[in-house]
């Protein structure tokens, strides 16, 4: 019966101290990762989901840390906001730090993590979009029949497949987030669109670029809430890609955001307004990014 | 099917036996009899339930008891000491930031982690820390208020 109070069924509860333990009981059939709890908790109280049994991978320490070794993984149990506080990661990956700042408020990123976030597979996933466009990847873990753990490496991209919908298949559990080497001259910048910042993202947005001198090199603009999954705006990206910005490009180039997006219209927001809105998050994101790759805008 | 935990709040430690689905909130509030944390929306979003674990304010309803076995947990029961009131809470009660009451516990927690890691904090960032809580009586001005005057209350009582 929904209700916000109490939890009225009973589960099988695991806390597991390592990697190897969590995948023995995640590869059980029925079995459902808890992290910060703070979507599934509400998943099981208000839409009456009955997992048979949870397992609790906050207990597992070797997947709480940030590490800087050849680009920057993030393990799956690290709490969002020892990730937005860590000053490297503010410095090289701004858009990733402004995005995970974004998400709640200060108790959800005390309890939640960058995984969870990713696995819950909101289309209006606050960290999705900054991460696609760093070229961000999952290193997904499990244990096959022969019960030896297995790896396997997708990219942000492909992980998403619908509203709440991973590639994960059951037993799968995401244990980091890998994300490249920030080149010299990569600008990047996130925005996010909402009634009060507490809530979900009528529309956000992440740009990640590189300049050539005055030119714009490469250029990838990721957007949420306005379609299944985070999307790509390619349109945009393929009208920038090698030119010299100014803003009547960019007023040009936004305007084609609207044929990459399928917004609909929900508690948040109208359909009408996000298509009205997109153009105007993604200049203002781009034009972040760019100032942040040290380049400049003519009018 | 119980299982024991030790639940540390405010200092103290208490050995219990609970069932793996029951939620901190509901044990804090009905086994230990701490009803200064409050059921607001049960679903993350208000900030009533509020409690600091490890010095870290988190939603005691998006969690469960069992998770939090052996890890430090402070209510606002634990804030006053010797019956003297704590900066924040004596600065709430100075501002007229208390009206009805409800969404009192988990401010002055949130704003305690703030404190805790940032003793001087902007507007802004008061504003920020405690995005995460909900009032529907005061419209938040005399809680700001009350955040930055218990700055100058705690510095004055560190000098002394």
């Amino acid at each position: 019966m929904s209700n916000s109070q109490v939890i009225d069924y009973d589960f099988d509860y695991y806390q597991p101290q390592n990697i190897e333990e969590a995948l023995e009981y995640l590869g059980r059939e029925g079995a459902q990762v808890l992290a910060g709890g703070t979507d599934l908790l509400n998943t099981i109280k208000i839409a009456g989901q009955q997992p048979p049994s949870l397992v609790y991978i906050i207990g597992v320490k070797e997947l709480d840390f940030i590490k800087f070794e050849k680009g920057l993984t993030i393990g799956a149990t690290t709490l969002l906001s020892e990730i937005e506080k860590d000053d490297r990661i503010i410095n090289q990956y701004p858009a990733l730090a402004e995005s995970i700042h974004s998400i709640g408020g200060t108790q959800i990123r005390n309890q939640a993590t960058l995984a969870g976030n990713l696995c819950n597979a909101s289309p209006g996933a606050d960290s999705a979009p900054a991460l696609i466009t760093l070229k961000a990847q999952a290193e997904i873990s499990w244990k096959s029949e022969e019960r030896e753990i297995e790896r396997k490496i997708i990219p942000l991209e492909k992980f998403f497949t619908g509203p709440g919908a991973t590639i994960l298949r059951p037993g799968e559990l995401v244990t980091a987030i890998l994300i490249p080497e920030a080149p010299p001259f990569a600008g990047s910048a996130f925005k996010k669109i909402a009634r009060v910042k507490l809530d979900i993202a009528k529309i956000n947005c992440s740009v990640y670029l590189t300049r050539d001198g005055d030119l714009c090199n490469q250029v990838r603009i990721v957007l949420g809430s306005v379609a299944p999954t985070p999307v790509r705006a390619r349109r945009v990206e393929d009208f920038l890609e090698g030119k010299k910005l100014n803003l009547s490009l960019l007023t040009k180039a936004t305007k084609r955001a609207t044929e990459d997006i399928s917004p609909i219209t929900d508690v948040r927001s109208t359909e009408a307004y996000r298509r009205e809105l997109v153009s105007v998050i993604i200049r203002d994101t781009l034009m972040k990014a760019w100032k942040r790759s040290g380049g400049e805008i003519e009018k | 099917m119980k299982v024991p935990i030790i639940l540390k709040v405010n200092g103290k430690e208490y050995a219990l036996e609970v069932k793996a689905n029951e939620i901190l909130l509901n044990v804090l509030r009905e086994k230990i009899s701490l009803t200064g944390t409050k059921y607001g929306c049960g679903i993350g979003e208000c900030g009533a339930c509020t409690v600091l674990l490890n010095g870290r304010a988190i939603l005691s309803c998006q969690i469960l008891a069992v998770s939090v076995s052996g890890r430090e947990i402070t209510t606002i029961e634990g804030l006053a000491e010797n019956n003297k009131l704590q900066p924040l809470q004596e600065s709430f009660v100075d501002e007229g930031a208390v009206q009805c009451g409800f969404c009192t516990s988990g401010m002055i927690l949130s704003a305690k982690e703030l404190l805790d890691r940032n003793p001087d904090p902007t507007i802004d960032e008061i504003k920020d820390a405690i995005r995460g809580n909900l009032c529907r009586c005061t419209g938040y001005v005399n809680i700001i208020r009350g955040i930055k005057a218990s700055t100058r209350k705690i510095r004055k009582r560190r000098k002394e």
